[in-house]
């Protein structure tokens, strides 16, 4: 599979009044051309900065990118003029945030917002660019392949006047407007209720597979993951730390990161709740040095607090790659 | 919108009668009494006697009230103890020329103000956000009549560039009145020669009431488009392609727009009882001057009028904020109509 992006040791750093955060300490990650992949992780752990990263809308500053590349078709996103940016984002790269409510501008009705969205979007590829009644007919057309009830109608509407589950397809009706080549899914279904949830990620794939389009979907829900993924990353305070195909890693998961997060899912079979794991994530400011886990780690070694380890290969496939000593062969 | 528009002026209507009874109450209760100041100390117990019914005031307050106040519908505010003519007369010819004046330091403030407030609100920490924090802070510090003063030095005696004093020079004619505004009457009377005139003597006025403003104003913007800046859907935007412009000067400015556009009301309004110092220096025949000077010779019937048309005017700036702030933001639009 040609790889359509590719992240390589990707440092960002956060300038606060104490100091520096050192939040992305090495982030590796490919993504192959219309491929699924997961991205999952505790809150706070980098998923939204790479996102942010590859999409070159970090604050600057505060934030650095210190060090690393982001390969966009082998080509440097970090080193793109914005022109090159802004045309990536036409029609190659999107994404869906975690809260639609805040994605979308409170004083503009949803009409106005996707309108604009495909009047730029279209006009940038040498095409003639597309008369009112086009746009709209195209906003209404996008709208409904997101399963939005009464399309036309939500138009004129603001953005408080719709439900949580509206407002997303808002959101991934603006984002899909341009045909994404990848589509960077932050959370989508977080803050919707379950029902909801499940519609819309449904929604979500069928409109990527119909597109051929890659996803990365960030979740802190396994089962969201392992069951619209080929292949994911786990993340853990600024470093991948296992990545598999989704099933290798639910059958036989590695890092005693991952051990951890799988176990404290809460199972329907009433074991009561999980202990979780303990401790919290570390603080970036004085972030532990060699494996950022191994504080929180039952299997800490000597050698986990003075060296980073390296991608180890583990269980029965090449793919599978943790970053632990205790895979080291 | 209509829908919130005339609810809105019909909450407005109870604000008005509550103006019209505390001014009314006021100008009861101040000391002394009010036939015997508009006669003068001179005139007889009987004429006193026959004033006093002729003008209702032997009457309870709530019939003296009816005829206050049906009097001023008619327009009728009395005669000014210090001008000798009627008080409507002399605010027919002082309000124009300070509206027309406080109207222009509006234009100027919206305009520079928000140009600035906004790059400096994008460029944020920038050498250009410095600089309009330096000159801000200098101008909310600075007393509009020293502004005044200094700008009169400046551009009228050192350079040369700007006339004195006055609405026009004393040769010019002033334009047929219509509106009382000279720039506005001149450019319908077809004088542009008497426009351009009237916008040379405007300009040095307005720009020294339009500083602190400016000052205030673009701060105020500036830190909402900051504060906006952060917003989700500020990335959103720019990821779904839309120009760097487009966003700035549209989906960022609108919504950075709100809490600036109650401030540039509330400054308008209190221009108008406030452009008295400017208007010294310029010689400016104002509202503002009439006002400190009635006020000064204890002139009964032209204070109350005075406070009236103050009041009626933060009472409609009010209004006028609250249309459109409901225009800028769907969200107080949308909860006081329900729909």
């Amino acid at each position: 599979m040609t790889p359509l992006l590719e992240i390589k040791n990707l440092q960002v750093r956060f300038k606060i009044y104490e100091g520096e955060l050192k939040v992305l300490n090495g982030v590796d990650m490919v993504i192959g051309e219309g491929e699924k992949v997961g991205l999952v992780g505790e809150t706070g752990c980098g998923k939204t900065t790479t996102v942010k990263s590859v999409l070159r809308v970090l604050p600057t500053p505060p934030a650095r990118i210190s060090g690393g590349e982001i390969l966009y078709r082998g080509k440097d996103i970090l080193k793109m003029k914005p022109a090159q940016i802004r045309s990536l984002r036409k029609g190659e790269m999107s994404a869906i945030f975690q809260d639609p409510l805040a994605a979308l501008n409170p004083v503009f009705t949803v009409g106005h917002q996707l309108y604009d969205v495909i009047k730029y979007s279209s006009a940038s590829r040498g095409r003639k660019r597309l008369s009112k009644k086009e746009i709209r007919a195209r906003s209404i057309a996008v709208l409904k392949e997101t399963g939005m009830p009464d399309s036309e109608r939500i138009l004129s509407n603001y953005p408080i006047q719709l439900s949580g589950g509206m407002r997303q397809r808002v959101c991934i009706s603006e984002a899909l407007s341009a045909s994404a080549r990848l589509l960077m899914a932050d959370e989508p279904t977080t803050n919707l209720d379950v029902t909801i949830q499940a519609q819309i990620l449904r929604q979500l794939s069928e409109l990527v597979a119909k597109k051929k389009s890659s996803i990365l979907l960030i979740s802190h829900s396994l089962g969201v993951v392992r069951n619209l993924t080929e292949r994911v990353y786990i993340m853990y305070a600024g470093n991948m730390v296992e990545v598999a195909r989704t099933k290798d890693l639910f059958a036989d998961p590695l890092h005693p990161y991952t051990k951890a997060l799988l176990k404290s899912v809460p199972k329907l079979t009433g074991e009561g709740i999980s202990r979780g794991i303990r401790g919290r994530i570390p603080n970036y400011l004085n972030p532990p040095a060699g494996c950022r886990f191994h504080p929180r780690c039952d299997h800490m070694m000597p050698i986990c607090e003075k060296e980073r380890p390296a991608f180890f290969t583990g269980g029965d496939s090449d793919n599978h790659k943790v970053a632990c000593f205790l895979c080291r062969r | 919108m209509a829908k919130y528009i005339i609810s809105r002026l019909l909450q407005s209507l109870f604000v008005l009668f509550g103006l019209s009874l505390l001014i009314f109450f006021i100008a009861r209760v101040m000391p002394g009494d009010p036939a015997r100041v508009a006669l003068g100390s001179l005139a007889t117990h009987e004429q006193v006697q026959n004033f006093r019914e002729e003008m209702h005031l032997d009457k309870p307050f709530p019939v003296q009230y009816y005829f206050w106040l049906r009097s001023l519908l008619r327009g009728d505010l009395g005669k000014s103890l210090y001008t000798r003519r009627p008080v409507t007369t002399d605010l027919k010819a002082y309000i124009p020329a300070t509206l027309e004046l406080i109207l222009i330091s509006f234009i100027m403030s919206l305009v520079i103000g928000q140009v600035t407030g906004v790059l400096a609100g994008y460029f944020r920490n920038s050498w250009f956000d410095g600089l309009s924090r330096l000159i801000s802070y200098i101008g909310v510090a600075t007393p509009a009549f020293a502004v005044a003063i200094f700008f009169l030095l400046f551009f009228t005696y050192t350079l040369n560039l700007a006339p004195a004093v006055g609405r026009l020079s004393l040769a010019a004619v002033p334009p047929p009145r219509i509106t009382g505004f000279f720039i506005l009457d001149s450019v319908i009377a077809g004088k542009f020669g008497t426009a351009l005139e009237g916008l040379k003597h405007i300009f040095l006025p307005a720009a020294s009431l339009a500083v602190a403003n400016i000052a205030q104003e673009g701060r105020i913007t500036r830190t909402s488009i900051a504060e906006n800046l952060q917003k989700d859907y500020v990335i959103a935007h720019t990821v779904y392609g839309i120009p760097r412009w487009s966003i700035l000067f549209k989906y960022l400015l609108r919504p950075s727009l709100i809490p600036t556009v109650s401030v540039m009301g509330l400054a308008f309004a209190y221009q108008l009882s406030n452009a008295f110092l400017v208007e010294l220096v310029f010689m400016w025949p104002g509202f503002s001057r009439y006002a400190v000077t009635v006020m000064l010779n204890k002139d009964l019937n032209a204070i109350v009028a005075v406070v009236l048309v103050i009041g009626v005017a933060f009472f409609l700036v009010n209004v006028i904020v609250d249309i459109v702030v409901s225009f800028l933001d769907p969200r107080i639009r949308l909860q006081r109509t329900g729909g």
